[in-house]
């Protein structure tokens, strides 16, 4: 798989260090995330394991977002953030003042709540991303489009207007071009924010389905309200709830025997 | 405290309140009223002008200049689209550089100072900037009646147009969009480009053709700053004066002889068709730009 250092720098420990699977693709070590005097997030450390599905999950306002946004730096240019703290992708700080933003997020790919392809063509849409790398030319994009729409299980739907606008496709459908959209500039890594949360059942599980074929190939973190998807999608689960990281470890584990009271409660449904 | 609700009728049987139907009716008396308001003069307008410019009609007005409301109008014609062309490039240019810098970068105190300059420029009759136009571009810096002076003033006057309509156009790109590109590792240039710019075209576009279509239709700061002749423009940007539409419309309707008066109403005529060119142009434009947008 393609690594492309954040840095022209090419003494990094990400080089020193491999990418076995043993290594975690993304640390956050004493991060601490607020906005203005409010701290939302504090003392957060831990390690993102690779090639897996990691589900960040906790009531409306324990910070699992604004975790999510930071991963690719979304949140630098909100009004009132700052952070404390490091996060380190293949061992190299994201918040290095040298780091591409730009180089960052094709390697941190991101999935929103809502679909929001571009008012572009689907076509367009999926190429989008490449265009903006400059990762191949432009007689390729035919080549990649259709590569991506059939990755995504979209192709048979579209292949016959990709010309057209993506905003009468379903919903569903705008999700998967998005997702297409996002594999086309070749990721590590996704964050996925609520991704299922606005589609209807036919179309969660066709994403979901599509999401665990991404996995090892790509490390995925999955933002959900929804515990049953957490159970079916991920291999690792992370519990947040009043501005910390109560717990975090195998799916399996953390919603049957979870160590901590309150992933107790909030997994049987009694805080949330 | 307690909240008591009138109770509610038993039946839903019953007629709509006479209060409801009075105001709906005149809601929309009001609604054709406004609609009569624009659309009679427009036809008016249109209506006389052609019924005064096509008896009178000769193709040779196109292809003739003159003077004085004898010969042609190519001199007017062509001066009006030199005119217009260097507006869309001038006003166009500075209007919506300086609205992108409004909408996307300008914070606290110069984007506030901006915006009321530009407010304040667009208040300010055309017939004084004409006024300021000649004593500070043909008197002080000696540039003469020419084409320089009156594009330049010109394009001070509609550049507030293209500069408001492209902040609020770029403002209303839904924000989903900016976060799309900015996740994928777009530039912040690229973003603007390929995004943000692109979702805004209709409305920029919609500002420039109302700059465009003030400009071929100004006829006061042209007096100061433009002059006129009876030659077609030529390359010389200062120092030779230069004709349009409005000039003759204002001058040979004045003027006693019949073919000044026929000249009038067919500059009239003119400016008629080339602002819905314009407006033609633009809808397409906007209509193309729009194919792939959300709402549609």
């Amino acid at each position: 798989m393609r690594r492309t250092a954040l840095e022209p720098d090419p003494s990094d420990l990400a080089t020193s260090r491999g990418h076995e699977s043993s290594y975690p693709v993304l640390e956050a070590s004493s991060l601490r995330l607020q906005f203005g005097s409010t701290t939302v997030l504090s003392d957060l450390t831990v390690a993102i394991p690779r090639g897996q599905i990691t589900a960040l999950i906790g009531p409306t306002g324990s910070g699992k977002s604004t975790l999510l946004r930071t991963l690719n730096r979304m949140n630098d240019r909100v009004k009132g953030f700052s952070h404390d703290g490091d996060v380190l992708l293949e061992g190299e700080s994201i918040f290095g003042r040298n780091v591409n933003l730009m180089l960052l997020r094709r390697r941190i790919g991101m999935l929103f709540q809502r679909p929001n392809p571009f008012p572009m063509s689907i076509g367009d849409n999926v190429v989008a991303g490449v265009r903006a790398h400059r990762i191949a030319p432009r007689k390729q994009h035919r080549a990649i489009v259709e590569a991506r729409l059939k990755e995504v299980g979209l192709w048979d739907s579209v292949s016959g207007r990709l010309a057209d606008s993506p905003f009468r496709l379903s919903g569903g459908q705008q999700q998967l071009l998005c997702l297409a959209r996002a594999l086309a500039v070749g990721p590590d890594m996704l964050l996925l924010d609520e991704p299922t949360s606005s589609l209807d059942p036919g179309s969660v599980e066709t994403v979901e389905a599509l999401l665990r074929k991404l996995v090892p190939a790509l490390t995925l973190v999955v933002v959900t309200h929804n515990l049953a998807q957490a159970r079916r999608i991920a291999e690792q689960t992370m519990f947040l709830f009043g501005g910390r990281l109560v717990e975090f470890g195998p799916t399996a584990q953390l919603f049957e025997s979870p160590n901590e009271p309150e992933t107790m409660r909030y997994v049987t449904g009694r805080i949330g | 405290m307690t909240v008591t609700c009138s109770e509610h009728p038993a039946s839903l049987q019953g007629r709509p309140a006479m209060r409801r139907k009075v105001a709906d009716a005149a809601a929309l008396a009001a609604g054709y009223v406004a609609l009569a308001m624009i659309a009679v003069p427009t036809i008016w307008v249109v209506a006389g002008v052609l019924q005064r410019a096509v008896p009178g009609w000769s193709w040779g007005v196109l292809t003739h200049t003159g003077a004085a409301g004898a010969g042609g109008l190519e001199n007017e014609i062509l001066g009006s689209l030199v005119l217009t062309a260097g507006t869309l490039v001038l006003a166009g240019g500075v209007g919506v550089l300086a609205g992108i810098y409004l909408a996307e970068y300008a914070t606290g105190p110069a984007g506030a100072v901006l915006r009321g300059a530009s407010e304040v420029l667009a208040g300010i009759p055309s017939i004084v900037l004409g006024y300021v136009g000649y004593l500070a571009l043909v008197v002080a810096l000696h540039w003469s009646f020419s084409l320089a002076a009156g594009l330049v003033t010109l394009a001070v006057m509609t550049v507030p147009y293209v500069m408001k309509s492209t902040e609020v156009a770029l403002r209303q790109v839904p924000s989903a969009y900016r976060e799309g590109a900015e996740a994928l590792g777009f530039s912040p240039l690229q973003a603007l480009r390929r995004i943000s710019l692109r979702t805004a075209l209709p409305g920029i576009v919609t500002g420039i053709l109302v700059a465009l279509a003030i400009s071929v239709g100004e006829t006061a700061p042209l007096l100061y700053t433009a002059g006129f002749t009876s030659a077609n423009p030529s390359a010389a940007l200062v120092h030779r004066p230069i004709a349009f539409l409005t000039y003759a419309i204002w001058t040979f309707y004045n003027q006693p002889s019949k073919s000044a008066v026929q000249l009038s109403f067919d500059a009239a005529l003119i400016l008629l068709v080339i602002v819905l060119l314009l407006i033609v142009v633009g809808r397409v434009i906007v209509s193309l730009s729009e194919r792939h947008a959300e709402t549609r």
